[in-house]
């Protein structure tokens, strides 16, 4: 099966890969898995007071696939408020990524990520 | 029922814990009997059914001898196990990412004797996670705790994948 070439790109030269302190009360952690590929993902995003995402890192162990949706979201998260970014949907990360109907739930799982993410700072703020 | 379960085809009990040897040489004597080779003169009816034979035979034999997989299929017999999940068991999770960063740090370092510390690690883990599931699987009311424990399987099951990758791409 061949990548596409927004795939590769993201493969290759992934976005905001890193680590956040977890414990940070500013910092939103999702950690999410695949079980069926065994692909693990860890997606944390900074907000500041305003609201909105100022800082998105992530680190992906799994398929080509799966570290370009999850580069991809934390690019299309930065200066995205909580809501906003709650609304990236798994179907245009695959859109954008061309990801062939196999790789769709790697997609799925990047937007996963994202809301368990949000989830995890709304949480430490009380917001739930 | 339409078809045998995987256990029947094999003459053995359904249960987590198996005798895999014995799995291996009654595979090995059922597979002789269905080979094509055993066919090639035989009518093309039988043939086909002589492949068909082999071919569920061979997927029984794949399901069974791998745990987790042998742990899906007993939870399938029981009852529907969602096929494409997202997982969020946080603590495990986080082990994994752990897990998976230090494997890469032994590729880069090219350790070893590290990955053979590591890999006994796994072992370890692998088969504390199995005696868990043994113990639980067949109880309806642990049923929850049974799926999470088979896809935590899973999870090493692809790290122990990556470690024997890792280890041959060290070997050359």
């Amino acid at each position: 099966m061949a990548y596409s070439e927004k795939v590769i790109d993201h493969y290759e030269n992934p976005r905001n890969v890193g680590k956040m302190n977890a414990e940070d009360p500013d910092v939103g952690t999702g950690m999410v898995g695949a079980p069926a590929c065994g692909d693990v993902m860890r997606l944390q995003i900074k907000v500041n007071e305003q609201g909105i995402i100022e800082d998105a890192k992530f680190k992906t162990y799994g398929c080509g696939s799966a570290i370009a949706s999850s580069s991809l979201a934390t690019e299309w998260m930065k200066g995205k408020t909580l809501d906003e970014a709650e609304t990236i949907k798994n179907t245009q990360l695959a859109e954008e990524l061309a990801l062939p109907p196999v790789k769709i739930h790697c997609s799925v799982l990047a937007e996963d990520a994202i809301k368990a993410a949000v989830r995890d700072y709304k949480q430490k703020k009380g917001l739930l | 029922m339409g078809t045998p379960c995987h256990f029947a085809l094999f003459d053995l009990q359904p249960g987590f814990n198996l005798d895999l040897d014995l799995l291996a040489t009654r595979y090995r004597e059922l597979a002789r009997s269905v080979h094509p080779d055993r066919f090639a003169d035989a009518p093309e009816a039988e043939q086909r059914v002589a492949l068909e034979r082999s071919a569920t035979l061979n997927d029984a034999y794949q399901t069974l001898k791998n745990a987790p997989k042998r742990a899906r299929y007993l939870l399938a017999l029981k009852g529907e196990v969602p096929l494409e999940v997202t997982v969020q068991d946080p603590e495990f999770l986080m082990q994994q990412m752990q897990w998976r960063e230090e494997l890469e740090d032994l590729q880069d370092e090219a350790d070893l004797a590290g990955v053979a510390v590591f890999k006994r690690r796994l072992k370890a883990a692998q088969e504390e996670l199995n005696e868990s599931f043994a113990a639980c699987w067949d109880d309806a009311a642990q049923r929850e705790q049974a799926e999470r424990l088979m896809r935590r399987m899973q999870f090493l099951d692809k790290l122990s994948y990556e470690v024997r990758q890792l280890e041959e791409r060290l070997d050359d």
